[in-house]
């Protein structure tokens, strides 16, 4: 039997991935919103994409469904031409990143973002509603929409009864990371005058009662 | 300081860390050649569609074109109308499965499937050429081409310095698995006549002296 000496790899020769491992193409915005104008991704597709990857978006609860109408409602009331709310809607905010935040509040345009998807220097604040996701949008969105520069950033903790707020974007996430419990009020630094009970921002103290 | 304790590689895939993990969205063959038709990929990527997923090939090594020149060479002494030699190019095999294999033989056809891509019943052979991509040529490829019903499968596992066959396609995949070494001889069910000595399949035996 012949023993096969196998020749040095060349200089510039790719570290092999280890075993099964293959990455996936990475999307670009661009490329997703082409996409869906291609109509590879069809308009009622719950997707977004972050790190370039498509994402689905998981089917939502009533809980969650409720959450969000609850702060559609707390912040449309109190919009006047101060901001616009995005309910649901895709925010461009890198390269990569185009997620689809439950609300966003971004600076205030007549035309409603008619035009072009909001960018990052138009977002005040981006709430995400928690439920079954919580992990994922603590460890995985927050952290870019810290990175994206995004000034605030809201999490309702659904199974933690609590609104966790992060602030002071940098190149790491968010630097502050606060626990809003009820009886505490909350701030937007964007609109100093929007002072907010977490209570109202809470599902009914006595739901589970009902 | 935290020591970081490595897991060992997992057999097939490995498992991501569970919390954070979300299901990118699976494309479709036709979602995949129209992200070709309308430039979201560029014609010149290499990228394949495995499992719905489009996957960046690794850049290949010397050896990996080595194979693929050699194998041309060696079919195509065989009579024209024996077969067409397909090289590198995508081939789909099901609604999620458009994998490039560096070489495949198909059924005879005078056009050379001019204005229709071949269907998996047109394959004869897969050929993989696996130097780095070993594990993933025989765990997750040659497992998948079983499942499309492509007859026969062959590795050149040039690490191994052996070819490695499959047959009997099955919903598992092949359920035989032959390792082929210098001195015999390896033939083709589809085609009986084809008769090769796995030498001429293999590197030559003195490289690694001239």
């Amino acid at each position: 039997m012949t023993t096969q000496v196998k020749p040095p790899p060349p200089a510039i020769a790719p570290v092999p991935p280890p075993a099964v491992v293959r990455e996936t193409r990475k999307f670009t915005v661009d490329e997703y919103f082409r996409m869906a104008e291609a109509g590879i991704l069809r308009e009622k597709e719950r997707v977004e994409l972050i790190d370039g990857e498509v994402l689905i978006m998981p089917p939502m609860g009533h809980y969650h469904i409720g959450g969000v109408a609850r702060y559609a409602r707390v912040f449309i009331s109190r919009a006047g031409n101060r901001y616009t709310v995005l309910i649901q809607s895709t925010i461009r905010l890198g390269a990569h990143f185009a997620p689809e935040p439950d609300l966003v509040l971004v600076k205030y345009r007549e035309d409603d973002y008619y035009f072009a998807h909001a960018g990052p220097e138009d977002v005040l604040l981006v709430i995400e509603v928690a439920d079954s996701s919580l992990e994922q949008d603590r460890e995985v969105k927050a952290r870019r929409y810290g990175q994206a520069g995004i000034p605030e950033t809201w999490i309702l903790n659904l199974p933690g009864d609590c609104l966790e707020r992060f602030a002071e974007p940098g190149p790491e996430g968010y630097a502050r990371h606060d626990i809003l419990r009820r009886g505490d009020t909350v701030r937007l630094a964007a609109l100093p005058d929007l002072e907010l009970a977490v209570d109202e921002l809470l599902p009914p103290a006595d739901a589970a009662m009902e | 300081m935290t020591t970081q304790i490595k897991p060992p590689p997992p057999a097939i895939a490995p498992v991501p860390p569970p919390a954070v993990v979300r299901e990118t969205r699976k494309f479709t063959v036709a979602e995949y050649f129209r992200m070709a038709e309308v430039g979201i990929l560029r014609e010149k990527e290499r990228v394949e569609l495995i499992d719905g997923e489009v996957l960046v090939m690794p850049p290949m090594g010397w050896p990996h074109f080595w194979g693929i020149m050699s194998y041309t060479q060696v079919f195509r002494r065989f009579p024209v109308h024996w077969f067409c030699l397909l090289i590198q190019a995508p081939l789909p095999l099901d609604e999620h499965f458009a994998p490039e294999p560096d070489l495949a033989l198909l059924k005879f056809r005078e056009d050379n499937y001019w204005g229709l891509r071949p269907q998996p019943e047109d394959a004869l052979l897969i050929i993989e050429v696996a130097d780095s991509s070993l594990a993933h040529d025989r765990e997750v490829k040659a497992r998948r081409y079983g499942q499309a019903g492509i007859p026969e499968t062959w590795i050149l596992n040039l690490p191994g310095d052996c070819l490695e066959r499959f047959t009997e396609p099955g919903p598992e995949g092949y359920a035989r698995h032959h390792i082929l070494r210098r001195g015999d001889t390896v033939s083709l069910a589809a085609l009986p006549d084809l008769e090769l000595a796995v030498d001429e399949l293999l590197p030559p035996a003195n490289a690694a002296t001239e």
